[in-house]
């Protein structure tokens, strides 16, 4: 009985490893197969012969590269911005009292009740008229505001977890609150930090939509819009230059995901104060 | 010189008030505590004194200088926390070491002094763990270390025992002393447990709503307490209070409840008869004959004595008193009693009703009395 349960849990866990999977597979395949057995009947799974001529292609003879510049630049700097804002923001909505803190907490969630579609028109409008629309400056700004506000209350909930006498313990040994900050609170922090940062950089390195209607020059243009600007026309799209594009910006991610995993995970701030 | 002063201090947050008109003034060198319930202000007066808290009306000085704006790093103190709050991504030496580097002392001098307090403090073979690597009588050791490893005018501590075993509180209590003598600063220690600050304080002081109740040696807390609130929080098993009438009896005045009436000692000038308070310690009471009968309610035997709880004829106080062990008593059964009336206490009425008797001839309470006002 138990035996027969084990294995259909076994079955249906590998059913749904293999849907999540299978995508990723073909991408990966689609993009190392020559064109000729791209669109063979019957379809072959393993590629009969390797090629890595549409990675050469995008690299070499599209804007591939530029893009993926762009996109880098991007993800960095919003990630940047919006983790030293929402570090300073989830320690001032903890540690201050001030009249109206909580409302300003639930507030900044406001913009999660409207439709992005609604704020692309006026937030474009306002960079136009600050004079920084078309630049990834401004994709910056855009990101930002859509992804502090979760990265605020992640963070502030990390930073509730930090017992208020640590920092107490650190302004009698001699720390000015910034010292007992920088001293303290970060290094408890760097959980919460490493994981708000993987997050607003998943956004923005997949955004699309507000790259696609914010930026029109192939100067400030990220990845996504790239990508598809590039490979796919009315009348034509590049699958295996499409696959082999998507590989490789895939990789960022897994990459950054493999070395910060264990970061994520790990129990850092446990058992410095007892109670 | 008092070494820290209260000045009419008073701490509120919003209508709820912290501390009350505190006047307090503990001398260099002095083992002070504040005692009280939760809640009665003796954290938040500690909270103040580091400069976590600031007062909202009133001065607080160290040193003669008044501290009141100052931030904690440069009010020359140091200080023990509840919860230890070690830092949990340094080791137990960079714990030890972090005062003197956020003071700016030279890398190379930290070493030597960082190694004197482990040493000190038995913490040598722990210096390169992690505070979560540490039982918790070793990390209270290491919260003492990084308080120890500086100078300072002044130590805090607050309630530095209270996460400790029964025994090894024991221990750490006797090390406190020790430490204290040794080192002859000032030091103020908030706790909730009565045991500790009779055996540890030169002085205590007694606070309750916010309000300082009586500032004495234990002795004197213990003999002479201030007001009714002080003697019922003070002494374990607790003093018995017993409502009833103050009046003028043929032998002078008496004190009168329900199954009961007692010649009380001299009042304190301008006493007047009406509604007052007895209060009468345990071991006031004794047992076996007497002019007095009671019904035995309750007999706790503890070893070398039995704690006994007796009421007065019918429907009249309840007592608690101590017995040598070896009186067989029985629940229920009925027993001979005496209570020693010069050594009774009375207050006013209300829960912090002021003391009437007057300043007893008796040695230990005049002492006691003597000290109430140094």
């Amino acid at each position: 009985m138990t035996a027969i349960r084990r294995v259909l849990f076994n079955l249906f866990a590998w059913t749904v490893v293999l849907a999540v999977a299978f995508p990723l597979f073909w991408m990966i395949v689609t993009s190392v197969k020559p064109q000729s057995e791209l669109f063979r009947r019957p379809p072959t799974f393993l590629p009969e012969t390797v090629t890595f001529e549409h990675y050469w292609t995008l690299l070499t003879r599209t804007g591939f590269l530029d893009y993926f510049r762009n996109s880098v630049i991007l993800s960095v700097a919003t990630t940047l911005t919006v983790v030293a804002i929402a570090t300073l923001g989830a320690y001032s909505l903890v540690r201050f009292r001030y009249r109206g803190r909580e409302s300003l907490a639930f507030l900044v969630l406001f913009t999660y009740l409207l439709p992005s579609v609604v704020l692309i028109i006026p937030l474009y409008l306002m960079l136009v008229t600050l004079g920084v629309s078309n630049t990834i400056f401004s994709l910056v700004i855009a990101y930002t505001t859509f992804a502090l506000p979760y990265a605020l209350w992640l963070l502030r909930s990390f930073m509730a977890g930090i017992p208020e006498d640590l920092e107490s313990a650190a302004l009698v040994d001699g720390a000015s609150r910034m010292g007992a900050f920088r001293d303290i609170i970060l290094p408890q922090l760097l959980p919460g930090i490493i994981s708000t940062a993987l997050f607003t950089f998943i956004l923005s390195w997949n955004e699309y939509l507000y790259a696609l209607v914010l930026v029109n020059s192939d100067a400030a243009r990220p990845l996504t819009t790239g990508v598809m600007s590039m490979l796919i026309s009315a009348f034509n799209i590049e699958w295996s230059l499409l696959m082999a594009a998507s590989v490789m910006m895939s990789v960022p991610l897994i990459v950054a995901f493999a070395f910060l995993q264990s970061y994520l995970t790990s129990g850092f701030g446990a058992g410095g104060v007892k109670g | 010189m008092a070494d820290v002063e209260f000045r009419k201090v008073r701490k509120a947050w919003g209508a709820v008030v912290a501390v009350d008109d505190l006047d307090l003034a503990i001398e260099a060198g002095e083992f002070v505590s504040l005692l009280g319930p939760s809640g009665c202000g003796k954290t938040t007066t500690l909270r103040m004194l580091a400069g976590l808290d600031f007062p909202s009306a009133g001065e607080i000085l160290i040193g003669g200088r008044r501290v009141n704006d100052l931030p904690p790093a440069q009010r020359d103190i140091a200080m023990v926390f509840q919860s230890y709050a070690l830092y949990p991504h340094m080791t137990v030496a960079e714990n030890i070491a972090y005062p003197l580097k956020k003071r700016g002392v030279p890398r190379g001098e930290r070493g030597p002094r960082v190694a004197k307090v482990a040493e000190m403090l038995q913490l040598g073979p722990l210096l390169d763990r992690r505070p979560r690597q540490l039982s918790g009588g070793q990390q209270q050791r290491v919260a003492l270390g990084r308080a120890l490893v500086r100078d300072p005018r002044v130590f805090l501590l607050d309630e530095p025992l209270s996460n400790l075993d029964a025994k090894l509180r024991g221990h750490m209590r006797a090390e406190l002393v020790e430490l204290h003598r040794r080192l002859g600063r000032t030091m103020v220690y908030v706790t909730h447990d009565q045991l500790e600050a009779m055996t540890m304080s030169d002085r205590i002081a007694i606070l309750e709503g916010g309000r300082l109740q009586q500032f004495a040696p234990p002795q004197a807390v213990y003999a002479a307490p201030a007001n009714r609130f002080v003697a019922g929080f003070i002494g374990t098993p607790s003093m018995n209070l017993i409502d009833g009438e103050l009046a003028a009896g043929p032998a002078g005045p008496e004190f009168r409840a329900p199954g009961l009436a007692l010649a009380v000692g001299p009042l304190a000038a301008g006493t007047q008869p009406g509604p007052a308070c007895l209060g009468l310690r345990p071991e006031h009471l004794s047992f076996g004959t007497g002019p007095l009968a009671g019904t035995v309610q309750l007999v706790e035997e503890t070893g070398h004595e039995a704690i006994i709880a007796v009421t007065l004829g019918e429907g009249g106080p309840r007592l608690v008193g101590r017995s040598p062990a070896g009186l067989a008593l029985r629940v229920g059964g009925q027993v001979r009693l005496a209570l020693n009336g010069p050594a009774a206490h009375l207050f006013a009425p209300g829960p912090t009703g002021r003391r009437l008797n007057a300043p007893s001839p008796s040695g230990a309470v005049a002492a006691a009395a003597a000290g109430d006002q140094p």
